[in-house]
């Protein structure tokens, strides 16, 4: 179903000739999708937008959504567009790339924080920032993430929440091209006094766009945003060593140290994660190599840390003695950046944690401390520039039996009950074992905990598909019979996007927050022209006589 | 292979776009972060490695058939192997660069190709060149140099000169002084000169693989004829060429060296001595074809195996190619070594090095989108400070002149033969 041509020409007006488009070709680049698969029949496409738009300003935006109202058409928008989510729900709709609108509005250094538009990815943002002494959050899906969408339209938390709060309470003042059409400026913007705030004075909209998960490009379109910096005592360029791809960055020792924590039993690791809430140490707290699993994770950093090892070479790797002793030693481990804004800092926080070590019997992976292994570790966690090595094993991962909750839940027996669940699957998914990567903590200073179990599987293989389906299901349901909340996201949230109504209509039942978003979009997208998300679905209006 | 065989391949990207940028461990701004030409400029998300993958996957699977606008998807790319690396920063079993070459050969073999290719093909099927000169010219720019001609003499060393050099007169300098350099280093080395070939580089990365393979069985040919063992060359196409697609598609053994390995050689064993110094800030642009495109071939015969379940594995170990083993170093070493001149780097270089735009027939074809490449190099170069950008390519070289002159900027433009030459 083509655009009638006077809604084309409309919007061509609005954009010029050169940034939208109609091309089959093009179109079907915006439909293929990572993880498609698992909701489109095996397939790689979603659906294909009726054109995509490329707008360059919020003026622009504004007059597309405007268009959009006057013609009753639904517009999807996205910044970076990874993810099932990015592509459009339904067929019928435009697509708005907002890759155009790509500049750092500005760098308040005194009152530590930043301004962006949608298209500035968190890397570009954080290059900036080191340069003027400060640091900003940077999502757990990593530095080629929108710095906007994290902080406006996601969940958005990762590995540094611990110190740099999470992002709800990181976002500051948003300028907002609402689903009508309207702007609203949020905070202290809203009266002309600058992005410092976001609750005010003016009008605070922050439980409404950003909440806990955000709306996923449902709201209409946020246009820029402002986010809060932390200090960065570091270089202002970090140095880059290493021969592609292990990479590596050689930071002030006497300022920055990586610990690999880790312990005898789960009840010791739930004891360390209290225990470092409560004495405040930490620049960024995550299990970070745990996502290829307990039992391949050393060999896996043998690899990546080697510019000329190759996967061929894990088998050799895990028959080593000295591997399978590391793989032993790293089983509940996590990773612990430590940052001093002083020596002495720095000092201190050693100290606790080895205080910590040595009340919970746990112990310092020893090969975090080689200088090869500090450097790059330093540099994962730090720029999060190797976050796709997610994909690495099998060129795709899922995820099964999720869980936000305390520390406790790490000393609970679940841990065990998901790498049974694992190894039930292992063969038609990879073989890895415990696979719960998450952040220590989703907030500043600590409070809450948890995991995204990964599962590894073949986007091109239809059993490994399937299978990853089946244990990403079954953990919801070993979840469900212990009275927990779903926890497969990943596959949750395609669904929820591209149309399983059963799915949404099971979460709209159970959850507030997913009852609350329904309303709420009523009342601001009374044309129903803003795209369905996983909230809501491509259908809202049926979805909410439910 | 064919684009048949990356089926699976374009099924496993992960629209993660690292294509897009440099490898994110080594972005230093906001400025310099973005890696890819084509979607920088293109602007949609077909014309990222990504997006390809994609579009190769919807023609496999019959989604979409031939229209101008797949042609300009397809074509309107440098091929400069910048997505190449920064995916291959994470992913061991994807390849970016390879499934785009297939498209484009799919595309060729399939009479899809740019209306703007008609006049160079037609010029490359009577004159042997796609620089629109007739092949008379060809040797104009030896003459009067005292060197073997290959055509009567044996040589050890072959010294291919290419189109570009052969016809832009401007750029005549750098082959004389190559000759000069290699004869007074007491190198046994000689020229084709009016017989020269194309090296089929350029041909074969726009697509044309039928008549870049005949180009070089006809280089092959005359080299083994001459008695040559070893082929240098000042321009990275046809470094690429023979380093890299003649071993692949016809298991050539010749030694291959670029003109800067051999320098930096001959200036390490004392053989070219400097006497003037050159004092200059310069900035060096690393040509995707001698950088990361420049690695060496190496075969590899095998298959695709799961371990673990689902790990993806290559036995025996398959070569990587992610731009590790480019020539960065020797270029380097030769202008660090010249009295009086200082290096300062890009924010971009090596394997990460943004692109010229001049590659694989986009000059050609696609001459506006070139010159904002080259365009976005020079303020690179700029913001260094230095005065000069030296290259080690001479259409890295047409394209940035081009652009300083359009731009009426002040940034000159050097070969690296050109400073050896000032220095001696």
């Amino acid at each position: 179903m083509a655009l009638l041509r006077e809604v084309y020409e409309a919007l061509e007006d609005i954009v010029g000739p050169d940034n939208i488009t109609e091309e089959p070709a093009t179109l079907d680049s915006y439909a293929y999708q990572w993880i498609a698969e698992l909701v489109a029949d095996g397939s790689k496409f979603l659906t294909r937008p009726e054109a995509v738009l490329l707008p360059g300003s919020t003026e622009e935006v504004q007059a597309i959504v405007k268009t959009c109202n006057r013609y009753k058409l639904k517009f999807h928008v996205y910044s970076t567009g990874w993810g099932p989510w990015a592509a459009a729900p339904t067929e019928g709709q435009i697509l708005l790339d907002l890759r155009r609108m790509d500049r750092i509005v500005e760098i308040d250094e005194q009152n530590m924080f930043a301004v962006v538009e949608p298209y500035v990815m968190a890397g570009q943002l954080q290059a900036e920032a080191m340069k003027v002494g400060l640091n900003n959050h940077i999502s757990g899906a990593g530095a080629g993430t929108s710095v906007l969408a994290n902080a406006a339209c996601f969940q958005g938390g990762g590995p540094d929440c611990i110190y740099f709060a999470s992002p709800q309470d990181s976002t500051l003042a948003i300028e907002w091209v609402m689903p009508t059409g309207d702007i609203l400026r949020t905070g202290s913007l809203g009266s002309d006094l600058g992005w410092f705030c976001a609750e005010g004075p003016g009008p605070s909209a922050q439980g409404v766009i950003r909440g806990a998960l955000a709306g996923a490009g449902g709201w209409g379109v946020i246009t820029k945003v402002a986010v809060r910096l932390v200090h960065w005592p570091g270089p202002s360029v970090m140095p880059i060593e290493g021969t592609v791809p292990a990479y590596n960055s050689t930071l002030p020792e006497n300022l920055f140290r990586a610990t690999f924590p880790a312990f005898p039993s789960w009840q010791a690791f739930a004891d360390a994660v209290y225990k470092i809430y409560d004495s405040e140490i930490g620049y960024i707290a995550h299990r970070q190599f745990i996502m290829w699993g307990d039992e391949l994770q050393a060999a896996f950093l043998k690899v990546v840390t080697d510019p000329t090892r190759q996967l061929c070479d894990l088998k050799e790797l895990l028959e080593m003695p000295e591997i399978q002793q590391l793989t032993e030693e790293m089983r509940r481990n996590f990773q612990l950046i430590l940052v001093g804004m002083t020596q002495r800092d720095l000092e201190y926080q050693q100290k606790v944690l080895d205080h910590i070590l040595s009340e919970t019997g746990g112990w310092n992976v020893a090969l975090v401390d080689e200088p090869a292994m500090q450097r790059y570790v330093l540099l994962y966690m730090i720029k999060l520039c190797f976050k796709n090595l997610n994909f690495t094993a099998s060129g795709s991962f899922l995820d099964t039996y999720n869980t936000i909750a305390s520390p406790d839940v790490w000393a609970s027996e679940e841990m065990e009950t998901v790498k049974e669940l694992m190894k039930k699957y292992a063969g038609r998914i990879v073989d890895a074992g415990e696979q719960a990567m998450g952040p220590l903590s989703g907030q500043a200073g600590g409070g809450i905990s948890g995991w995204e179990n990964f599962v590894f599987y073949d986007p091109q293989d239809p059993d490994s598909v399937k299978a990853s389906m089946e244990v990403s299901d079954e953990g919801d349901k070993i979840k469900a019979e212990k009275g927990r909340p779903p926890g497969g996201m990943l596959l949750g949230l395609a669904r929820g996007t591209h149309g399983d109504e059963e799915i949404r209509a099971k979460k709209l039942s159970k959850s507030p927050e997913y009852r609350w978003q329904r309303k709420l979009k009523e009342v601001l997208d009374p044309n129903g022209v803003g795209s369905g998300n996983y909230f809501w679905g491509a259908e809202p209006s049926k979805e909410g006589k439910k | 292979m064919a684009l048949e065989d990356y089926r699976a391949t374009v099924k496993r990207c992960s629209r993660c776009s690292y294509c897009k940028w440099i490898p994110f461990a080594h972005v230093k701004s906001w400025r310099f972060a973005k890696g890819c030409p084509s979607i920088e400029f293109n602007k949609f998300q077909s014309y990222s490695a990504s997006g390809r993958f994609a579009v190769s996957l919807s023609l496999l699977e019959g989604r979409i058939s031939y229209t101008d606008g797949l042609l300009d998807i397809v074509f309107k790319c440098m091929l400069d192997g910048s997505c190449d690396v920064s995916c291959k920063v994470c992913r061991y079993d994807l390849e970016p660069v390879e499934v785009m070459r297939q498209l484009r050969f799919k595309l060729i073999d399939d009479g899809q190709f740019p209306p703007q290719d008609i006049p160079l093909i037609d010029n490359l099927r009577k004159e042997d060149n796609m620089m629109m000169k007739s092949k008379a010219e060809r040797g104009k720019w030896a003459e009067g140099l005292d060197v073997k001609d290959l055509t009567q003499e044996e040589a050890e060393v072959a010294f291919h000169v290419g189109c570009r050099l052969c016809y832009d007169e401007e750029l005549w300098r750098i082959p004389r002084t190559v000759v000069t350099l290699l004869r007074n280093a007491g190198i046994d080395v000689g020229i084709m000169g009016r017989d020269e070939n194309c090296c089929g580089g350029r041909l074969c990365d726009m697509g044309y693989r039928g008549e870049f393979i005949k180009y070089a069985e006809n280089n092959i040919e005359a080299w083994t004829t001459a008695g040559v063992k070893t082929v240098v060359t000042a321009c990275s196409d046809g470094y690429h060429a023979f380093k890299r697609l003649y071993p692949a598609e016809l298991d050539s053994k010749f030694e291959v060296l670029h003109i800067t390995e051999l320098l930096d050689r001959l200036i390490k064993e004392g053989k070219i001595k400097f006497s003037k110094t050159v004092p200059m800030t310069v900035t060096y642009h690393d040509p995707c074809h001698l950088g990361r495109r420049g690695e060496p071939y190496v075969p590899w015969s095998g298959e695709q195996k799961k371990i673990r379940g689902q790990v993806l594995v290559y036995e025996p170990r398959k070569p990587r190619n992610n731009g590790a083993l480019g020539i960065y170093e020797p270029p380097r070493n030769v202008l660090r070594s010249i009295p009086g001149l200082e290096l300062v780097e890009m924010e971009r270089n090596r394997e990460y090095a943004w692109c010229c735009g001049a590659g694989a027939g986009v000059m050609e074809r696609y001459p506006d989108f070139s010159s904002l490449t080259a365009g976005e190099r020079i303020e690179e170069a700029s913001a260094t400070g230095a005065e000069a950008i030296v290259s080690a390519c001479p259409w890295c070289e047409r394209n940035f002149i081009d652009v300083i002159n359009d731009r009426g900027e002040r940034m000159k433009v050097y070969d690296i033969v050109d400073l050896v030459r000032e220095a001696l």
